[in-house]
């Protein structure tokens, strides 16, 4: 595994590896493999304790990536489109368990505005806002405004009921929109 | 891109998980677009040894994943069925669903139904004579181990004989006897389902013939005994079609049954499926 951080960029670009998975490149394929697996595996650890768990979705999302790379349209960053994947195999994986369904949900629309002010903020008193919501609530915030996933979907990463996700939710950007008003005024 | 990057700190703090909420999102959403910060998680994930996953085991396991040939048309329709995965494969891989015999079955069905079509009486016994006896030939052929040498290796596995051969019979006459029935329909003058009978029963004689000898010349010695049956009918006046009607349905009926009696009885036999051939 090419483990030369710094110069991890040279070379072809994600968009010119994925064309060639297009043609059946296996070497591109493994390189793109390489290039993504590793920060993908560490996010997903980050949403599941279970590593083989994890390990299951990554193969999955690979396998999912070679069947079908034309599912990435051109738009936005490859990172983000293989992210979409890999969360949503993951989720597949803790629904079922055991065999892979080789679908590819439609990718998320984009964020309403709400959900950009809270990515586009980085530290201050949005951290703060976020660090004093209970752990139930900053699961769900992480899980559906932050990855994008659909109120069924954090349901089953998190193993609450639908209700309980969208609750939470409404709840949680209740206590954001105080906190945040509270710190502008 | 922007000319920030993730410090060395931060970097380390997310690997190691040990930075708040707001620094995680701060940092995944920088990841998403920033190929040289990505290139150093990957990094720092090696150099820790903190690896979360055996990266290199699963790079092999998905390469095998694709490497593996995707499942035939039949073997899906197999599975859609309900069938579990590894029965499906057992089932699919005989021979007689290889597009090869099922084409060459559905041809000589197709020329005898045409003969018969064109209303000559020989086109007529000639459909007669070949209709009821092709599906328990490709039954006969889905489980010979001189015709699937895929069967041996699977035979090895303890996976019960009977099992195997009573889906595979049931998948071929899933294919084989609406083939059947729709080129009967074609036959002026006739029930198409009066060819079921006839054909169930060959297959149930074959079944239990292969406990003594292999299915292939069982098949062979049903069907020319059929053959030759239609043949001497056929030098005698009267109505082709009299050998499928009434009290033959009957005895057609009869056959079936005991047949297939015969071989649930001596099933114990199929073990022996090796030293045929």
């Amino acid at each position: 595994m090419g483990r030369d951080s710094w110069d991890m960029h040279s070379g072809p670009s994600d968009q010119v590896l994925l064309l060639a998975v297009t043609e059946r490149d296996m070497d591109a394929f493994q390189t793109l493999y390489e290039r993504h697996a590793g920060w993908l595996a560490i996010r997903l650890a980050r949403r599941c304790n279970d590593r083989d768990l994890v390990a299951d979705a990554i193969q999955d999302t690979f396998v999912a990536v070679w069947q079908r790379p034309q599912g990435f349209r051109g738009e936005g960053d490859i990172a983000a489109w293989l992210w979409g994947i890999a969360i949503r195999r993951l989720v597949s994986r803790l629904r079922t368990r055991s065999g892979v369904a080789a679908v590819f949900e439609k990718a998320e629309a984009a964020p309403a505005a709400e959900d950009q002010v809270l990515l586009s903020v980085e530290y201050g008193d949005i951290g703060q806002a976020l660090a004093r919501l209970s752990p139930e609530m900053r699961a769900v915030i992480q899980a559906v405004v932050l990855d994008g996933l659909t109120a069924k979907e954090a349901a089953s990463l998190l193993h609450v009921p639908v209700s309980s996700v969208k609750t939470r939710l409404y709840r949680a950007k209740a206590h954001l929109r105080a906190a945040l008003a509270e710190g502008s005024s | 891109m922007t000319g920030w990057h993730l410090d060395d700190d931060a970097l380390r703090r997310y690997v190691g998980r040990t930075d708040s909420l707001a620094e995680g999102v701060s940092a995944e959403q920088h990841l998403l677009s920033c190929e040289p910060c990505r290139a150093r998680v990957n990094a720092a994930v090696s150099v820790i040894e903190l690896s979360v996953v055996d990266l290199a085991a699963v790079w092999n396991r998905t390469r095998d994943a694709i490497e593996v040939p995707r499942p035939s048309v039949f073997e899906r329709l197999l599975r859609a069925a309900g069938l579990p995965a590894h029965d499906a494969r057992l089932v699919a891989v005989a021979s007689a669903f290889r597009g090869v015999w099922l084409t060459g079955a559905a041809a000589i069905l197709a020329f005898a139904a045409l003969a018969a079509a064109i209303g000559h009486a020989r086109g007529m016994w000639l459909f007669l004579a070949v209709a009821p006896i092709v599906p328990c030939l490709v039954v006969a052929s889905s489980y010979d181990p001189w015709m699937d040498p895929a069967l041996e290796p699977e035979l090895v596995t303890p996976y019960p004989a009977l099992r195997l051969i009573l889906l595979r019979t049931i998948a071929v006459l899933a294919l084989a006897l609406p083939a059947v029935l729709l080129f009967g329909l074609v036959i002026p003058g006739e029930a198409p389902f009066a060819w079921l009978l006839p054909a169930v029963g060959f297959v149930a004689v074959v079944l239990a013939a292969s406990t003594w000898v292999s299915p292939l010349r069982a098949a062979i010695a049903v069907s020319s005994a059929w053959l030759a049956l239609v043949s001497l009918l056929a030098t005698r006046p009267g109505s082709p079609d009299a050998v499928i009607q009434g009290r033959a349905q009957a005895g057609f009926l009869v056959l079936a049954a005991a047949s297939f009696v015969i071989f649930l009885l001596r099933r114990r036999q199929l073990r022996q499926l090796r030293p045929w051939g």
